[in-house]
């Protein structure tokens, strides 16, 4: 999975080792993880990882590759779910030969329907006003599954089961497992189509309108039609998404249509980084990560994430998948070593610092909101008294040396960098 | 008649609050090309503050304190924010400004907590100024009415007879030609954005009483101040103020009609089935105006964009 | 008799109130190279932009090989085989210099919207691509980002770009525009190897360069054509040097 912004460097000879060898990778670890991670739990977490990942990879091809901010792509897959919930109860209800595994076909088939209406007047233009109408369409439909019941279940929503389909090869999808694996290939196959489409002349001049949809006029191309079919396409893998939600969730709500699950995945992809295909694949990962991991310890974990994605934005607008990328011609020029002490110097304090802050951020909460009289709380696995100036004192002053070591390390940081990222090496 | 009366002010009081935002809105927009998402998350830090000073020094010090506030925040954020975001380009400032507003509601919940605080009308205005047949109309609504019709008064005032509004003005219809005439075009940018919240802010304060105010205040309302502006036409003044009072009436009037869409289908000569939900039209069936109320301004949206998609009052494309 | 490469008929356009381009009326034969010149703000760039469907017109004709143009988005002009280039330039700055190529290549070689073949797939479009690079001297930078270009570079890359999609009639406006000497001797030589058999239309200021390529000139002044001829005849029209080559032409001898 190479830069979606400097391919080429291949020359047209079919299929190459070093082309299919992250997939292969990406293949196997697919493969391996429920054997390293076994508990039900762990596999939930990875089926909504994988389903994130496809979400965001279609979300990329509108954001990343098309120049298409989108506040209302949650519709698409949310559209795409409620259907392969309905096509499940017929499937129970008509016993019709069905096998799951086909169901996220149909998801798709549906997402790419609604994009091909919606995307006929939306993608008029892009920028703001796209942006605007994709947020008035999310909001629309978010409220119309309130009203129409009959297809979105009103307020409760719409459940199905997915065991009582066709059994493929004998399988009923009774496990976690098994859905797992239905949803690592659909995973593998959405990621490589969607790569591939990148590939296309079509994928191309998505590119090239995004950068200058005038000169892209002036080429023969109509910006307009080429942001028509990468949103179709991005609809349709939206859908495929929301299929494989109603397999392995079988319930579907307006949640799943709604203006916070189209920030979201948003806030995912811009973090993972769009200027690089597998950007949203760590989006996706960390982020699901993040979720589940921070929630358990704090009741402020979207405070931080917020935080995170408005330096991302502010600092790092190629995402975290820019920042690693940007260490590539380090390392090309065997430099790479060169950054190893100052980057201890600066990141340690650094992330010290940010633990105690959001450790000071935590005792203000508490003390805050807790019931009157109460002030003890758990603070990093420590038993600490809100009322005493200690705990107060000791986080703050903590975070204040740590940002003021981190701020006296970074110019040698800086200044070492660029003599990584010099053609000459460490001689100037 | 009476209940027609009492829609059309309580319309008004809605529509003028929607054209307090988007007014800020369109004005920061036309400037500076920015949509801001936060507009409407600096409403509801208008409300909260607000609050917060009132339960010092009383509502009066809150309606004059909390928007100045407001006004310093959204300055400091272009200052510090938008403006080294700008370099990216027009889609990356959106999505600052969407991060912001996410944060916005995430640190109101940090500090105020989930639920409602109790913010309250002065007592003073809390009495029923005169009452239509049996309805009683609220002093207070009377007095939201009157801070913003002296509000649209005073932009007008300042929009086309001072100088400031002129080099706003102008700014409006020729963004860099302005920007070569050495008017110092950052510091404008910081100032209209500095207004357009502070004013986003003062809606909020004196809405936070009357519509509660709650973390979730700023979704609610910002969703539909961006579809004012873009059936008014993005960065059109009287669009945001047509568009403002047509959307305030509209829903005002639908959330308290009575009228059924079974009136409609039997009307057409249809049957009302006996057994309701086998019905694939059930939900039209048991559909009232007020439940689709909330969704009207949407598919005015979307109806406007089809047919003409600058907007009613829009020329400019972005 | 073919028809003219293309044709203007009574061209107007006004911008409110003020007339930019007054009446042009212009026949450029297929394999010309003509150049208009004339003082700033006589409407140069206007006309370029009336004529590839960048601004609407107000009134008039074009006609490209016979077929009427006018109206048309410029993608459906670009399609029936006129190309151009931009004064400020204008190309792909993220893309490499030739993924810039590659997608100037992409309509003409039929591809259209097309999602089910690979690019990279394509030995004919790659071929095609390094033969332009290799014509407008970039090979060397070919995985770059055309944005980090010199400005020479980038100009050589926007000619490129533009006759990549094999139009007929090429029109370019002020290619040499800030360019030193070296610079411009460079794209002149450029200009002339690639409109080879070509219709060309330029802008441009430098008379060195006008004289150097061009068959024939039109003068443009005020929105209308004074002059139009051989360059020997436009440098000897006594209307033009009163109102705008003399000083230019004293200056170039």
């Amino acid at each position: 999975m190479s830069d979606s912004t400097q391919n080429s460097t291949v020359r047209p000879t079919g299929v190459s080792f070093s082309m299919v060898l992250p997939w292969l990778i990406a293949g196997a670890f697919l493969l391996v993880m429920p054997f390293v991670f076994t508990s039900n739990s762990a596999i939930t977490i990875m089926n909504q990882m994988a389903i994130t990942i496809i979400f965001a990879l279609s979300y990329n091809m509108l954001l990343g590759q098309a120049g298409m901010l989108s506040f209302g792509h949650a519709v698409y897959m949310g559209v795409g779910g409620f259907m392969c919930v309905h096509i499940m109860n017929y499937v129970e209800d008509y016993s019709i030969p069905l096998p799951l595994p086909l169901l996220p076909l149909f998801g798709g088939l549906f997402g790419l329907g609604l994009a091909t209406i919606i995307g006929s007047f939306s993608t008029r233009r892009a920028g703001t006003v796209f942006a605007m109408i994709s947020l008035g369409i999310g909001e629309l439909i978010a409220a119309c599954s309130i009203i129409i019941v009959a297809f979105f279940g009103g307020e409760e929503g719409i459940s199905g089961d997915r065991t009582m389909s066709l059994p493929f090869f004998g399988n009923e999808f009774l496990q976690q497992i098994d859905v797992y694996y239905l949803i690592s290939f659909w995973v593998m196959l959405s990621a490589l189509l969607m790569y591939l489409f990148s590939r296309t002349p079509i994928g191309r001049m998505a590119n090239a309108v995004r950068d200058n949809p005038e000169r892209a006029e002036f080429l023969g191309y109509s910006a307009r039609w080429v942001r028509y079919y990468s949103f179709c396409a991005a609809g349709f893998f939206a859908g495929i998404a929301g299929g494989l939600f109603a397999i392995s969730y079988e319930f579907l709500t307006a949640e799943n249509l709604g203006l916070l699950l189209s920030g979201e995945i948003l806030l995912i992809t811009f973090m993972g980084g769009v200027g690089f295909f597998f950007g949203p694949i760590i989006g996706a990962i960390v982020f699901t990560l993040l979720q589940t991991v921070l929630s358990l310890q704090t009741e402020l974990w979207q405070l931080y994430v917020g935080g995170l994605f408005v330096a991302t934005v502010m600092f790092f607008p190629g995402g975290l998948a820019g920042v690693l990328m940007m260490h590539v011609p380090a390392f090309r020029l065997g430099n790479a070593k060169m950054l190893i002490v100052p980057y201890i110097k600066t990141l340690i304090p650094a992330a010290i610092g940010i633990l105690a802050a959001s450790g000071f951020v935590e005792i203000m909460f508490y003390s805050r909101h807790a019931p009157v009289g109460e002030a003890e709380m758990v603070l990093f696995w420590t038993d600490i008294d809100t009322s005493s100036m200690i705990p107060w004192s000791v986080t703050i002053g903590l975070a204040l040396i740590c940002f003021w070591i981190t701020k006296r390390n970074a110019p040698d940081l800086v200044e070492t960098w660029h003599r990584a990222n010099a053609i000459d090496g460490g001689d100037a | 008649m009476e209940f027609f009366l009492v829609n059309l002010i309580d319309g008004l009081v809605y529509g003028l609050l929607l054209f307090m935002l988007s007014a800020g809105l369109t004005l920061i927009f036309s400037m500076m090309g920015v949509l801001n998402f936060a507009h409407a998350s600096f409403y509801m830090l208008g409300a909260y503050f607000a609050y917060e000073i009132s339960t010092y020094m009383g509502f009066w010090m809150g309606l004059l304190l909390a928007p100045v506030i407001v006004g310093i925040a959204g300055a400091g954020v272009e200052r510090y924010g938008l403006r080294r975001v700008h370099q990216y380009g027009h889609v990356p400032e959106l999505i600052f400004t969407f991060g912001l507003a996410f944060l916005i509601e995430e640190f109101v919940k940090f500090i105020w907590g989930n639920n409602l605080v109790p913010y309250r009308e002065p007592a003073i205005l809390d009495f029923a100024l005169f009452s239509i047949g049996n309805n009683n109309i609220a002093a207070y609504k009377v007095f939201m009415i009157f801070v913003s019709i002296s509000i649209f008064l005073s932009l007008l005032y300042i929009l086309t007879r001072t100088r400031v509004g002129m080099v706003i003005q102008a700014a409006l219809s020729y963004p860099r030609t302005v920007e070569n005439l050495g008017h110092n075009v950052p510091m404008v940018f910081m100032g209209v954005f500095g207004v357009g919240t502070a004013l986003a802010g003062l809606a909020g304060v004196i809405a936070g009483p009357q519509l509660s105010t709650f973390p979730g205040m700023a979704i609610l309302l910002g969703s539909i101040v961006f579809v004012t502006i873009v059936i008014g036409g993005l960065g059109s003044l009287w669009g945001a103020l047509v568009a403002s009072l047509l959307i305030g009436w509209m829903t005002t009037f639908a959330a308290s009609s009575s009228f059924q869409f079974a009136d409609i289908l039997l009307a057409l000569g249809l049957e009302k089935p006996v057994e309701m939900s086998e019905s694939a039209l059930r939900d039209l069936w048991t559909l009232t105006l007020p439940q689709i109320g909330p969704i009207l301004p949407y598919m005015l949206m979307v109806f406007i964009l089809v047919v003409r998609p600058y907007g009613l009052f829009g020329k400019r494309d972005s | 008799m073919t028809a003219a490469a293309l044709e203007l008929n009574g061209l107007r356009k006004s911008f409110g109130k003020t007339e930019i381009i007054r009446g042009v009326d212009l026949s450029i034969a297929p394999g010309e190279r003509h150049a208009i010149i004339g003082p700033n703000g006589a409407g140069k760039s206007t006309l370029f932009n009336l004529i590839t469907g960048r601004f609407p017109t107000s009134g008039g004709k074009i006609s490209l090989h016979g077929h009427d143009i006018v109206g048309k988005a410029p993608f459906e002009i670009n399609r029936m085989g006129l190309s151009r280039s931009f004064q400020i330039t204008n190309i792909f700055p993220k893309m490499s210099v030739f993924e810039n190529v590659r997608c100037s290549l992409l309509w003409s070689k039929g591809y259209k919207y097309s999602f089910w073949t690979m690019v990279s797939k394509s030995q004919e479009l790659t071929d095609a691509a390094d033969a332009i690079l290799e014509q407008i001297n970039l090979t060397a930078r070919r995985e770059l980002p055309a944005g980090v270009l010199s400005y020479a570079e980038q100009r050589a890359l926007e000619i490129g770009i533009t006759m990549a999609g094999g139009a007929d009639v090429i029109m370019l406006d002020e290619p040499t525009a800030g360019m030193s000497h070296s610079e411009t001797d460079y794209i002149v030589d450029l200009i002339r190897k690639v409109t080879e058999n070509k219709t060309l239309i330029m802008v441009e200021h430098d008379m060195g360069v006008v004289f150097g390529l061009a068959d024939y000139i039109s003068v443009l002044v005020y929105g209308e054509i004074i002059a139009t001829g051989r360059p020997e005849e436009v440098r000897a029209d006594p209307k033009v040097q009163e109102a705008y080559l003399g000083a230019a032409l004293e200056e170039d001898h």
